[in-house]
């Protein structure tokens, strides 16, 4: 058995006294060091997170904007070409005066309106019937392009050329219209409409078509 | 002797427990120092964030500013054209839809 001096003792107290002393320190050192360390590494990790969130943000936003400019741009293209559509109509409109006074393309205006006459006759004929009587109404305003003997022509020519009998007069009635006629039978059964505002809305798909190519093609 | 013996050794025991209690505060202290920074830290990084993301919006915010800004001046130069262009073919369209209205077309 060893015996131990009064001094020793004391010293060996004081000996384990310090190195618990020590090694609590070195140790709440090290975990304080390593909590840090972890900390740092998580608000890296996080600080990456956020900014590539923000960077979607940004580009999503960006595109966004880029979005609605394009879409801007196509309606101000949208608009111009509406706006030059109307300008040919109202413009062609407008001329229907000046053709009916000094004719069109080499065409005198009782010329055009005996060719919408024929049109709407031929269609009527063609819808098989040996004999009718048919009418062309017109607006005030064209009845003085009209004549009797000039419907009488076109009924003859029709009538040979579909084998069946047919007879023109104008009616009494007048149409509200810029101009044009609307070809009927008498008893009311069939009509073709071929005022100009009627040609227009019947043609307008088509038509508006055309015009943008012939609007906006570069000669 | 025995009892100064003993009075010596209880005494330095009592300075042994009173260098444990200092240890304790000493590890509280560490603790509370390394909490401190961690707050620091974050708040930091926070503030950090909060200022790379208002850099990140407005960064890409002037990108798309710009872009829309060159696209609208390219749709409003190609409209001007379109619209001269359109302006040098009106008589043009507009024969054609006298020629459609009359039946000629």
């Amino acid at each position: 058995m060893v015996h131990m001096g009064t001094n020793e003792i004391v010293e060996k107290i004081k000996g384990e006294a310090n190195a618990e002393y020590e090694r609590m320190i070195s140790e709440a050192n090290e975990n304080a060091k390593k909590k840090l360390e972890e900390v740092r590494k998580e608000l890296e990790l996080q600080k990456k997170r956020f900014i590539e969130a923000d960077e979607r943000k940004g580009v999503e936003e960006k595109e966004r904007m880029i979005r609605a400019a394009r879409q801007h741009a196509r309606k101000l293209k949208w608009m111009v070409e509406e706006e030059m559509i109307e300008k040919a109509f109202e413009a062609a409109m407008k001329r229907i005066k000046e053709v009916k006074r000094a004719g069109f393309k080499g065409k005198s205006y009782q010329n055009i309106l005996a060719g919408l006459i024929m049109d709407g006759t031929r269609s009527i004929a063609a819808e098989g019937s040996e004999a009718a009587e048919l009418e062309v109404l017109l607006s005030e305003e064209d009845v003085a392009y009209l004549n009797h003997s000039l419907l009488k022509e076109i009924a003859n020519k029709i009538s040979q050329d579909n084998g069946v009998k047919l007879q023109l007069s104008l009616s009494d009635e007048r149409v509200k219209s810029a101009g044009g006629v609307i070809v009927r039978r008498k008893d009311g059964k069939i009509e073709v409409n071929h005022t100009f505002e009627q040609r227009m809305a019947r043609f307008s798909t088509g038509l508006r078509e055309d015009i943008v190519k012939t609007l906006f093609s570069r000669r | 002797m025995v009892v100064e013996a003993l009075k010596l050794i209880r005494e330095v025991e009592e300075e042994g427990r009173k260098r444990l209690e200092e240890a304790k505060e000493s590890v509280a202290r560490i603790l509370k120092a390394a909490d401190e920074e961690m707050k620091g830290l974050t708040e930091k990084a926070r503030e950090e964030v909060k200022r790379i993301a208002a850099e990140i919006a407005a960064r890409y915010a002037k990108e798309g500013e710009r872009e829309a800004e060159m696209i609208k001046k390219a749709a409003e130069a190609e409209a001007g054209k379109l619209k001269a262009t359109a302006a040098s073919n009106l008589e043009i369209a507009v024969n054609l839809v006298l020629e459609k209205m009359f039946g000629l077309r």
